[in-house]
């Protein structure tokens, strides 16, 4: 269509012609779809990396082990951090607003104050990652989270082959 | 019915015997973990949905290249890699929720900002970035290139997902099956159980594949026969015009006649 248009106007017309002027639709509508197409691409490439440095800049360093948080804890004041370790066996202890604990990673040992339930997961010996911020010696959490293995173990092994009581 | 539609017909079948089965071996006969009780079950289920998005986006990524061959260059190409991360698109968004609803009662949380599942929320919106890409029109031939580069750009993401457990540090566990050292910790009927999901959930992906590739084909035809019926209608009209020089609705009535 346009370049029937153009073909026969330039016939017609001196060379130098304005064909943007004579054929303004066409070239219009061109530039209106490649515009479009940039904003899509563009708003994409903004989302892109919006996510990436607002979620993945976070997700990297997603936590502190108990190690780390502890030579790091003049830096982290009282500034809210994911802080990772083990359930120290033995010192459980609950109490109206929730429950106190100690984690451990490699040799370095916080006591956490959690306010809330924990998951029903929580028990000594299983890596959390606990929500909040030193105060004074231990560290002020008000979310537990369980970092569970992918290891998959049948809590009765043998169920099946005592079922039928043979042999 | 044709050879091959017997085969989609019984790969179908297959998918939901094997889903069937997945869930009856995953509730009933398995028995529950030593750490999770009864919340180990949706091992069965979240990670072969997972890899069934890895797989369709591996198959988009594929078939993109195919049609950027200039060798391979086919339409056909093009419907495959859309008719795959459409499927694609499905199986991350019900990754999301089965590892939402597994997160809650093992973390204690439905949602958590570590890599695993940002990059994982960010694949799911790089597809459907992808999928809007193919909506902007134009010629096939142009679309289908546009969208192929999105798709092998979007891909970009999938091995970062993958390994972004081992990267980096994160609350989701590591994989099961396909760690880096390859030995999977899980075994015994468990095994066979998520082994039943991962076939079944792929035998899933073929199918729906298949016959969303179908419905794409058939759509792209019914364009073609819209187009040339009325490009004749048109020419029709214009043929009444122009070969007739008595006035148009006379002309139109008599040649009308005489094409017949």
């Amino acid at each position: 269509m346009n370049v029937i248009q153009g073909s026969d106007s330039g016939s017609m017309s001196a060379p130098g012609i304005d064909w943007k002027r004579l054929d303004p639709t066409g070239t219009k509508r061109r530039s209106n779809k490649s515009i479009k197409v940039v904003a899509i691409v563009l708003f994409f490439i903004a989302g892109f990396g919006f996510l990436l440095f607002k979620g993945l800049g976070n997700a990297l360093q997603y936590f502190y082990t108990a190690q780390q948080a502890v030579q790091m804890r003049a830096t982290l004041g009282s500034s809210t951090f994911r802080l990772e370790g083990v359930v120290v066996p033995g010192t459980i202890k609950t109490n109206a607003t929730g429950v106190d604990f100690s984690v451990r990673f490699a040799s370095a040992v916080v006591p956490v104050v959690e306010v809330g339930v924990p998951p029903q997961l929580f028990q000594p010996n299983v890596p959390v990652v606990v929500v909040g911020h030193f105060a004074g010696q231990v560290f002020q959490s008000d979310q537990i989270m369980i970092k569970h293995s992918s290891n998959y173990v049948a809590a009765h092994p043998n169920r099946i082959k005592n079922a039928g009581g043979g042999s | 019915m044709n050879r091959s539609g017997v085969l989609v017909r019984l790969i179908g079948l297959l998918a939901i015997i094997g889903i069937v089965g997945t869930y009856w071996m995953g509730l009933v006969v398995t028995p529950p973990d030593v750490f999770q009780g009864n919340l180990v079950r949706l091992v069965y289920l979240h990670p072969p949905v997972a890899w069934v998005a890895y797989l369709a986006y591996g198959v988009t990524s594929l078939a993109s290249i195919a049609f950027l061959w200039k060798r391979t260059r086919n339409l056909k190409w093009d419907r495959l890699a859309a008719s795959s991360a459409e499927v694609g698109v499905l199986f991350t968004g019900l990754t999301l929720v089965t590892g939402s609803i597994w997160g809650r009662p093992t973390w204690g949380v439905w949602w958590t900002w570590d890599a695993r599942l940002t990059t994982t929320a960010l694949l799911f919106l790089l597809y459907l970035g992808y999928l809007a890409i193919r909506r902007i029109p134009g010629d096939r031939y142009k679309v289908g290139t546009r969208s192929a580069v999105a798709g092998l750009v979007a891909f970009i993401d999938v091995p970062i997902v993958h390994q972004s457990v081992v990267w980096w540090k994160t609350l989701h566990q590591g994989a099961t099956v396909l760690n880096p050292s390859l030995s999977p910790k899980i075994h015994g009927e468990m095994a066979w159980t998520l082994l039943l999901g991962f076939v079944s959930f792929t035998l899933l992906y073929v199918w729906f594949t298949i016959k969303r590739y179908q419905v794409a084909s058939m759509t792209d035809e019914l364009e073609d026969v819209e187009v040339d019926r009325m490009i004749r209608e048109r020419l029709e009209s214009d043929g009444g015009v122009l070969s007739g020089g008595a006035p148009r609705a006379e002309s139109n009535f008599v040649d009308g006649g005489s094409l017949k």
